[in-house]
């Protein structure tokens, strides 16, 4: 493919494709099933909500796999950075309420709460790569599931509701929460930070010594060394700015949507991030596009879920669908740009 | 007998051998001479069936061998001992013994039983094997053994040596020079391709030259000496160029003393040498590859951390600026998939000019970027294009731009005109020039000896990570 | 005989595990090894609910793990595409599709799903004494077989391998294909051996855990068995402690494997042990 329009058609086309040919695969009536997806996810301005507010944390913990990824740091520890960085933000809260800091403040802190812990929690994986030459694919992912052991603890233990009956944290109250649209709908401004992080990410990865250094590393860590770039440090870079990214988006979802923190509270989003980020071709702003895709669908497919019996996982069939499709696409391409010489 | 008629390879517009004919008979050791890029290892190549000819067969016993299909070459008794070995250093000996002769996946590895044709060779060559040593731990030249036993281990009619002494001591060669006539004695056909006079007028029945993939000559050995064979294999001596107008005084520039650089693998790839270059100078460096020539770029460069040994600028310890041209491009001097204008970047993401505090300034970029690809006429694509999908020679073009850019004070080149047209070729030749007169000290790494004559000052060679003197085409080829 | 309650706990891991080390002595991390473990757990419940007979749930979860894992194969042995995207595609998709199949099937309503189990005597059953006799005869199949012999070649030095006539493609896809199978039979031991039961994302990252013992064990199989019989006592724990009259929180416990299995990685380092040519995809020179 030769233009990036070309591309794109060829992804959305794509994406068309496999979409249905997953729902026939599921012997589900194709037509019915669409108009299911479409007014769930579009029908009204419920679906519209429910469909931005799920691209929110697809968004940034999108954005989060784009930049490690790009860093040639597989961090597939999204899911616990996520919650890592909602818990801190639910230890800040239950502190500052109790403190009576002032709301708007306090939703700050928590955000922020939310990117560092996500970058501390990643951090600590990419410390045991870059001094024990552990892999950070393993570690990860090993560390999501401390994480939740670790939510779980904090839900039924210190971080436990005030009557002590339900393994949740209190409910935030209104005024410390994000601002939302319109009292009968959860779209939450939530959705203008995980806008305005993407293009902080693409003028980061495009418009600074850093971000590019990062890229470079990323493509080819020998030629960076050889122009004295330091490899390991970047990479920690990258996965810490990764880290910082789901923890916030662990954050927004905390003081957005949920309002407590609790077992469920993570839904895969960490873990999501990877083919929203893929399927964005690994660039911020296509992610905004692929983001809100798969954002679509899982609203959609909420209602989906309510005539048949198929469910909002079926979403995930799709994604990792899509994503191998771009894989395979993408091995052809890669055939095309490194021809073989002789001698 | 192994006949070779009329062979030709060309690799794209590089014609790698052009009509090339030989004989080789049994109960003799044959070797085929000649200057890098000469053919000999895309000779040796065809005739073992790893490359197949454009044209020309190639007959053994009266019959065609099958072209281009190694494994069935093997089968019918051509075996090639390679230059880069093929072992497998965490087994033992038996084990990569028996790799190599197994019948088929669905059976036992009975590792000891499949060996022992091998491990009888090696009796019968006076050599002592042991062997469950790993060949990690074995030196380079009972490495070597064992490749050699590996060929020995079924019925070879033809062996082929690629280069085998660039890796060994004196002594070993002495033992392999021992083996070759061992084995020449039992009827076979020994095929040895290298570049060291001495070794070749003290092994060899007959010899073969090859230059620039054409066929020059072949005598007994009797019938020639050293000298007749460098003349054959260089052809004219390149003339060093006139001394021109260039300060007669020695600026101190670079000086490295007692260097030593290990390898890849812990080995000593550079083994303590000491050499200066002066401002305004062009040193080169020749001589094959793999002595040692890729980890002392890197050392130099910056790239590489050096074992031992010191290196000085102008007397101080600081480095100055400078620029390195890496010996393999798509794998150290490229993001393939990067733009031309971000790969060159990769070099200049260090100019004031070009960034502003932690923010790339994106339109300085890349009126910049535009101005040095044009400068050294990088074609094939805009700023904006993959450099993946350039040619090589334009890919090198943007290595070497990167590298000159900004006017660096020292210079680390390896082979920077390699897969060049002439024109480039002229171009790079004529930038390092400017360089070297604007004062700059430059280390030229090549192995194309016309490149180190029409460039270089001084010059010395490296074998086996030491510096040997330059003393005319004698040790040019390394007598 | 109470060390040996330990076993049935050990036995997905370290099946999976053993599996997985053939897969790396050829060169190849299966990152889609917890993809593979969910499709046997899965597929190995269906087949049981829907023949009352745990057998053909084994035989039907060996399959599903060998069918995903031909998939991941064919993607990073022929296509030479990145081990881990692929990888985590595969293991997004088993997720989605159990989860989906599951409730399709059998709903959302709670019921307490049992189907046929595995016999157990003591804590023994078929499969922890197929897990030991696999200890042995991979150890033999890695070892004193021909294959075994170019397929560590093809882990170590893919040229020697293929200079000596083999096909490191195919050595590759044979040993992830079997690789798959254990990884099949282990999932699948998670629903009819252990519980009887599914839920969705059963297998619970014990597959990366595997992958983490096949370092720990310094991919020899008979080390790779004692390591994961180490963190299947760890998983035990998390319900016997009480019993040991221990006051700590019980999601320590339940992260204790995960924990231990990061601290052996952290302490063992990668070192010179392993395969050479691991995780480096294969391009065939033409």
């Amino acid at each position: 493919m030769k233009t990036r329009i070309g591309q794109l058609a060829l992804t959305v086309v794509g994406l068309f494709a496999i979409l249905l040919l997953t729902l026939a695969a599921f012997r589900l009536p194709i037509k019915d099933s669409l108009s299911l997806i479409v007014h769930g996810a579009f029908g009204d301005k419920f679906g519209w909500s429910r469909t931005a507010v799920k691209s929110i944390p697809l968004l940034l913990t999108g954005l989060g796999m784009v930049v490690s990824w790009r860093g040639g740091m597989y961090n597939i520890g999204g899911e616990g950075q996520f919650i890592v960085g909602g818990l801190l933000g639910g230890w800040f809260a239950r502190w500052g309420i109790q403190a009576g800091l002032p709301p708007a403040f306090g939703i700050a802190m928590i955000l922020i709460c939310g990117a560092v812990g996500g970058a501390l929690w990643a951090a600590l994986a990419g410390l045991l790569y870059v001094k024990r030459g552990v892999e950070v694919v393993i570690s990860t992912i090993l560390f999501n599931f401390i994480a939740i052991q670790f939510l779980n603890w904090a839900a039924s233990g210190p971080l436990q509701e005030a009557k002590h009956q339900l393994p949740l944290t209190d409910l935030l109250p209104d005024n410390w929460m994000l601002p939302k649209f319109d009292r009968q709908t959860d779209l939450h401004a939530g959705v203008f930070l995980a806008v305005l992080a993407a293009i902080a990410i693409w003028g980061f990865l495009y418009f600074t010594k850093a971000g590019f250094k990062l890229r470079v590393v990323g493509e080819n860590p020998r030629v960076a060394r050889a122009n004295q770039i330091q490899v390991m440090r970047t990479k920690m870079l990258a996965i810490m700015v990764s880290g910082a990214l789901c923890g916030l988006a662990g954050g927004v979802e905390y003081v957005g949507t949920a309002g407590q923190l609790g077992a469920g509270f993570s839904q895969q989003w960490g873990f999501l991030g990877i083919p929203v980020a893929l399927l964005g071709g690994l660039h911020p702003l296509w992610a905004i596009g692929s983001a809100f895709y798969f954002g679509a669908l899982f609203s959609g497919s909420e209602n989906l879920a309510r005539f048949t019996p198929a469910g909002t996982t079926i979403v995930y069939v799709i994604q990792a669908a899509a994503v191998l499709g771009y894989v395979a696409m993408k091995a052809l391409n890669d055939r095309r740009i490194t021809p073989k010489e002789a001698g | 007998m192994l006949e070779v008629r009329n062979v030709s390879k060309r690799y794209g517009n590089l014609a790698a051998l052009e009509d090339v004919s030989a004989m080789f008979f049994p109960g003799e050791v044959h070797a085929v001479l000649g200057e890098n890029g000469a053919g000999k290892s895309t000779l040796t190549a065809i005739l073992s069936g790893f490359v197949r000819p454009n044209l020309g067969s190639v007959k053994l016993d009266g019959q065609e061998i099958p072209l281009g299909r190694a494994a069935e070459c093997k089968r019918i008794g051509i075996e090639m001992i390679h230059q880069h070995f093929t072992l497998v250093p965490d087994f033992t000996i038996v084990e990569n013994l028996a790799l190599s002769r197994l019948p088929k996946l669905a059976a036992l590895s009975k590792v000891e039983e499949r060996a022992k044709p091998s491990l009888a060779a090696a009796a019968r060559l006076g050599w002592e094997v042991d062997p469950a040593a790993r060949v990690r731990d074995l030196a380079v030249g009972e490495q070597q053994r064992l490749e050699i036993l590996k060929a020995l281990g079924g019925d070879a009619l033809v062996l082929i040596l690629d280069e085998p002494t660039a890796v060994l001591g004196p002594d070993e060669v002495a033992d392999l020079f021992r083996v070759l006539r061992t084995l020449r004695d039992e009827g076979k056909i020994v095929i040895l391709i290298a570049h060291k006079l001495a070794e070749v007028l003290a092994v060899a029945d007959r010899v073969t030259v090859l230059r620039k993939g054409r066929f020059v000559a072949t005598a007994k050995r009797d019938e020639v000496d050293a000298t007749k064979l460098a003349n054959w294999m260089v052809g004219e001596m390149p003339q060093p160029p006139e001394a021109g107008a260039r300060p007669s005084q020695f600026q101190p520039g670079l000086r490295v003393d007692q260097l030593v650089v290990k390898g890849d693998r812990g080995d000593l790839a550079i083994r303590g040498i000491t050499f200066e270059i002066g401002k305004g100078e062009i040193l080169g460096l020749g001589g094959v590859d793999g002595n040692g020539q890729v980890e002392l770029a890197e050392a130099v460069a910056g790239v590489r951390q050096k074992a031992a040994g010191e290196m000085y600028w102008s007397g101080e310890e600081q480095m100055p600026k400078t620029g390195y041209v890496p010996q393999d491009r798509q794998t150290d001097g490229l993001a393939l998939l990067m733009s031309i204008e971000e790969n060159l970047l990769i070099g200049g993401v260090r100019e004031k000019a070009l960034t502003r505090g932690p923010l790339l300034r994106t339109k300085a970029i890349r009126a910049w970027a535009k101005e040095l690809a044009g400068k050294f006429d990088v074609r094939g694509g805009g700023p904006k294009d993959p450099v993946g999908a350039l040619s090589g020679g334009n890919q090198q073009k943007v290595v070497v731009s990167r590298a000159l850019d900004g006017g660096p004070e020292l210079l680390v080149v390896v082979n920077p005109t390699r897969g060049l047209d002439i024109r480039a070729t002229q171009f790079v030749h004529d930038t390092l020039r400017s360089a070297r007169d604007r004062g700059a000290a430059i280390l030229l790494i090549s192995t194309d000896l016309d490149e180190l004559f029409a460039l270089t000052d001084r010059r010395y060679f490296l074998s086996r990570g030491a510096l040997v003197a330059d003393a005319g085409a004698l040790s040019v080829v390394g007598g | 005989m109470e060390w040996l309650a330990i076993l049935p706990y050990a036995t997905p891991v370290a099946l999976a595990a053993i599996g997985e080390t053939i897969a790396q002595r050829g060169g190849v991390i299966n990152i889609s090894l917890e993809g593979g473990m969910l499709m046997g757990a899965f597929f190995g419940m269906f087949a049981s609910f829907l023949t009352n007979s745990p057998w053909l749930g084994l035989f039907a979860g060996l399959a599903a793990g060998v069918a995903i894992t031909a998939v991941f194969a064919y993607f990073t042995v022929y296509l030479a595409s990145d081990q881990v995207v692929v990888g985590t595609a595969l293991n997004l998709f088993a997720l989605g599709l159990t989860g989906t199949f599951y409730r399709a099937r059998f709903g959302q309503s709670g019921q307490i799903l049992s189907v046929a189990r595995v016999p157990q005597w003591h804590s023994l059953d078929a499969v922890t004494l197929l897990l030991l006799v696999s200890v042995v005869a991979v150890n033999f199949l890695l070892f004193r077989s021909a294959w075994g012999l170019a397929l560590r070649s093809a882990g170590e030095y893919p040229k020697a391998a293929e200079a000596a006539g083999f096909s490191v493609h195919r050595l590759r896809l044979g040993a992830l294909l079997i690789g798959g199978a254990f990884a099949g039979i282990a999932g699948a031991y998670l629903s009819v051996g252990i519980t009887g039961s599914f839920a969705e994302n059963m297998s619970a990252g014990r597959g990366f855990v595997a992958i983490a013992m096949v370092t720990f064990g310094r991919w020899r199989p008979a080390f790779v068995f004692l390591a994961s019989l180490l963190i299947g006592f760890a998983d035990s724990l998390q319900f016997r402690f009480q019993a040991y009259g221990w006051n700590v929180p019980y999601q320590l416990m339940t992260a204790l494997p995960y924990l231990l299995a990061l601290i052996v990685l952290a302490v063992v380092g990668k070192g010179t042990v392993a395969p050479q040519a691991l995780g480096i995809a294969y391009r065939r020179e033409k």
